[in-house]
């Protein structure tokens, strides 16, 4: 369904990522792991655009090119098949809960209003937010704020999802509501592709693991090949040093 | 009569050149937001010219004094554009000059505060609305817009009240204004009550002021919740 090839990024001097082959089928949950500074959140922006590839292939939603030389037109077409959910959230400080979700629908996939706000209902209804429809982003926590921004990314039914380190900016305690959301999409059979430091999410959800370090993909396979029988000794340092932590 | 009782008298009296403050701060507010807006476009642009023009441009109006530029307007104006468009423009209503005048004045302050306030938007708020399918274009006008224009609000309600006092200088060139009326009334009564004139005068730019702070106070409080950030 999305399909990277040998994709290139740097900054300035500094190569982030250095060539990655990247694929995501059908109903699939990836979680892309390691350590930071390793190009996870990179590749997931350049996929969508938010940066601009150096090099590298996408083929994606009818879109096939150069990641680098996307017209306007392929870039559009892409945002509109995707969906994001940032580590900070970023709601838009200047709308509802409600408008949150309905302003893509009706601004930029032109839905009628009446039907996007059912539509955006149901997608708050799904991670549990339905009763702050009028709630101003500056007065929910950490976690209600998550949850309204993946309804935001639900609500648009795209191809895929993207998770960038969604619940690394909250308490401990909120992680729970937000993980538990994403679980349940994933067993609805959204297809997702999650940067995460929870390796239980990793191990449980994902039917695919991703591991990456120094701008490269080092290893991926299933939870059980990753987690149980890593091969890489890159692969093996970094989870002894994570999961030594927990 | 009192003190009180004539500066009541003169107020009703210079009253009525208040329209004339009103159109030459409105225009300028007006002309001047949109060029300072544009100025604000060519200090964000990616292409360094667009940046230095706007740079030097900017760092000369504020340096040049209210009084200065009006004259300069005034005096300068037709003479440059009866050199290059050979078009005599001395004989336009003198608002005019005072208008242009108070504009480029105004532009530059503008464009700084726009800049500054739209910096404070975190990236982050575009990029979802880039994330949502929103264009460029609507991601800027919906999103991070409404909200640029919130920040920018305190300091923009500053500029527009400098505004409104630099204007108080139209009379040099001989705007019939309120400072105009004022100075007719001093000057009928031989020099005498110059005092509760003035007095009258400057009680009509207070209520002013306080109307524009209490108004945008009004209205930022009525934004207050939408341009806070998200508590982790």
């Amino acid at each position: 369904m999305l399909t990277i090839k040998n994709l290139t990024k740097s900054y300035g001097p500094q190569q982030i990522l250095k060539g990655i082959d990247f694929q995501v089928n059908q109903g699939d949950v990836i979680t892309l792991i390691g350590p930071s500074g390793s190009g996870k959140t990179t590749l997931l922006r350049t996929i969508t655009t938010l940066e601009k590839g150096d090099g590298g292939t996408i083929d994606f939603a009818g879109v096939q090119g150069e990641l680098a030389h996307l017209s306007k037109n392929d870039i559009r077409t892409i945002r509109q098949n995707v969906g994001f959910v940032f580590q900070n959230y970023n709601l838009f400080n200047n709308k509802t809960t409600l408008q949150n979700v309905t302003e893509g629908l009706v601004v930029a996939h032109k839905i009628p209003k009446a039907q996007a706000k059912t539509i955006a209902l149901a997608a708050l209804k799904k991670v549990g937010m339905a009763d702050y429809v009028d709630h101003y982003p500056s007065q929910l926590s950490g976690g209600q704020a998550q949850r309204v921004g993946i309804a935001r990314a639900i609500a648009l039914k795209p191809q895929v999802i993207f998770f960038d380190e969604p619940t690394s900016a909250l308490d401990p305690e909120l992680v729970g509501e937000v993980l538990k959301v994403m679980r349940q999409l994933a067993e609805e059979g959204a297809t997702m592709v999650v940067i995460t430091h929870q390796m239980n999410f990793a191990r449980n959800v994902a039917n695919k693991v991703v591991f990456m370090a120094d701008g490269q993909v080092v290893e991926a396979g299933s939870p059980t090949d990753i987690f149980d029988h890593p091969q890489v000794p890159r692969t093996q340092q970094f989870l002894a040093e994570i999961l030594s932590n927990v | 009569m009192t003190t009180l009782a004539l500066i009541y008298k003169f107020l009703i009296q210079i009253l009525p050149a208040i329209q004339i403050t009103l159109i030459i701060s409105v225009a300028s507010i007006i002309l001047g937001g949109l060029l300072g807006v544009a100025l604000t476009r060519a200090k964000l642009s990616p292409h360094w010219w667009w940046r230095a023009i706007a740079n030097v441009y900017i760092s000369v109006i504020r340096a040049t004094p209210a009084i200065i530029m009006i004259f300069v307007v005034y005096y300068g104006l037709p003479f440059l554009i009866k050199g290059w468009f050979h078009v005599s423009i001395e004989g336009w209503n003198r608002m005019y000059f005072v208008i242009i005048a108070l504009t480029l004045l105004f532009s530059a302050p503008v464009a700084e505060i726009f800049r500054s306030a739209y910096l404070a938007v975190p990236a982050g708020q575009k990029e979802a609305a880039l994330m949502v399918g929103m264009s460029p274009w609507q991601a800027f006008s919906r999103i991070t817009l409404p909200q640029t224009f919130v920040i920018a609000l305190p300091n923009l309600a500053n500029a527009i009240i400098n505004l409104l006092k630099e204007g108080a200088l139209t009379f040099t060139i001989g705007v019939v204004d309120m400072v105009a009326k004022a100075q007719m009334i001093v000057s009928n009564n031989s020099g005498g009550f110059a005092f509760e004139t003035y007095g009258a005068l400057a009680l009509i730019y207070w209520v002013i002021s306080l109307a524009i702070d209490k108004l945008v106070s009004l209205v930022e409080s009525s934004f207050q919740k939408k341009r806070q950030a998200i508590q982790p």
